[in-house]
């Protein structure tokens, strides 16, 4: 089998819209298959018309959730974002990296707050 | 009962005014319920969406609502947006095409919020905006609107509407749901039962904190968008229980409200006239990213 497999998002979930978490959800599931099995995964975005930081968070970002970033780094690619996509991209994979990396950490502060009841 | 309806205006008081009408009517139910347009002089277009909200909910419980003695302009008004339809009263053309007339979605309606959008924004009578600008604005739309699919917990739908004002060249759109608010997820999440309206707002406008429970990343949405409304100059609002947070380049303001708004309401204006690219000079790669 090859090793290096190419997913296209359009044709997976059926529209060349990316914005629910259910079809984020199973670009997801088959990514971390292939992934899991050491292929090199590539993701196209080719045709896709809208894509937001919800989708991406679903289909990249909980990756980080399963692999590492030096793993991440090995058998990942995109294709066909354009720059502004990329620089919302770069966002969610920031934003997931802080988030495995230190979940706790995000509620400790305002823990502490005491407010007036409404 | 009847109840009198002011001048409304996407603003502090407009919200508070409309979120009274659920304050009033509290416990009613299986009654008739008038809302008396006689001393509304002005009705901006979008503010249909968060009064929408208080309209579900007295629905929801069974009573009758019907909008009465509404004044000459504000009815030409409410007839091109199509708000009058929902109480089976026919609407206008709107010739100018500035409105993007509200609608009633349900939850799982993106497709269908897609093709709204891609009739309405590109109406005669709103201006060819820059690529980059339209795209920026459309995905704050979509983040809006998901979010509103995934937290408000309501089956009343998502009320949505806009409207294009030329002489001020800005255009407002408005996404409202009648659902628990976001005090109420940003209580459950972090377990503090006392958290007041205008905190949890706070709370949910702070990069990286979300009330998912699925073990995902986000807490992106609202976030993003706030930096886009930065670099267009334009204003954003969030309206959600006793909470009111207003967004612009010079300002940032959280306000109890006077009275209790039964869902979330989000109204982003943007400067129509921006030519800002929304783009960094250096191209990333794959290998720029992970």
């Amino acid at each position: 089998m090859n090793n290096q497999i190419k997913l296209k998002v359009t044709d997976l979930i059926g529209s060349p819209l990316c914005i629910s978490t259910e079809d984020g959800q199973k670009v997801f599931s088959k990514i971390e298959y292939f992934m899991k099995d050491g292929k090199q995964v590539t993701v196209s975005f080719e045709n896709v018309t809208m894509l937001i930081s919800l989708f991406l968070n679903v289909v990249i970002g909980q990756l980080y959730g399963s692999f590492s970033e030096e793993v991440i780094r090995a058998l990942l690619k995109v294709e066909g974002l354009s720059s502004d996509d990329m620089e919302l991209l770069k966002r969610v994979v920031d934003n997931a990296k802080k988030y495995y990396s230190n979940k706790k950490s995000y509620d400790e502060a305002w823990l502490e707050e005491d407010n007036n009841e409404e | 009962m009847k109840f009198n309806v002011p001048v409304i205006r996407s603003n502090y008081n407009g919200f508070d005014s409309i979120a009274s009408i659920t304050v009033k009517t509290k416990d009613v139910w299986l009654d008739s319920i008038e809302l008396d347009f006689s001393t509304c002089s002005f009705f901006e277009a979008n503010m249909t969406a968060p009064l929408y909200a208080v309209i579900a909910q007295l629905r929801d419980d069974l009573n009758d609502v019907s909008i009465v003695n509404v004044p000459l302009e504000v009815s030409t008004i409410l007839r091109k947006n199509k708000f009058l339809n929902v109480f089976n009263q026919p609407d206008s053309p709107d010739t100018n095409q500035t409105t993007l007339p509200f609608k009633i979605f349900k939850l799982s309606a993106g497709d269908q919020f897609n093709d709204y959008l891609d009739i309405y924004l590109n109406g005669k009578g709103i201006p060819d905006m820059s690529e980059a600008l339209t795209k920026r604005f459309r995905q704050s739309l979509f983040e809006i609107f998901l979010n509103a699919t995934i937290h408000s917990q309501s089956g009343s739908g998502i009320f949505a509407c806009g409207q294009f004002y030329p002489n001020k060249h800005r255009l407002d759109f408005t996404i409202s749901d009648a659902g628990v608010g976001i005090r109420e997820n940003v209580r459950k999440y972090t377990k503090k039962l006392q958290l007041d309206s205008c905190k949890a707002i706070e709370w949910a406008m702070t990069e990286g904190n979300t009330t998912k429970t699925d073990n995902q990343p986000g807490g992106l949405g609202l976030k993003l968008i706030k930096d886009f409304i930065q670099m267009n100059g334009g204003k954003f609002q969030i309206v959600s229980r006793y909470g009111y947070y207003e967004f612009s380049a010079n300002n940032v303001s959280v306000q109890k409200m006077e009275n209790d708004f039964p869902g979330t309401c989000i109204n982003i204006e943007i400067n129509t006239e921006d030519t800002s690219s929304y783009c960094l000079k250096s191209e990333l790669q794959s290998e720029d990213i992970f």
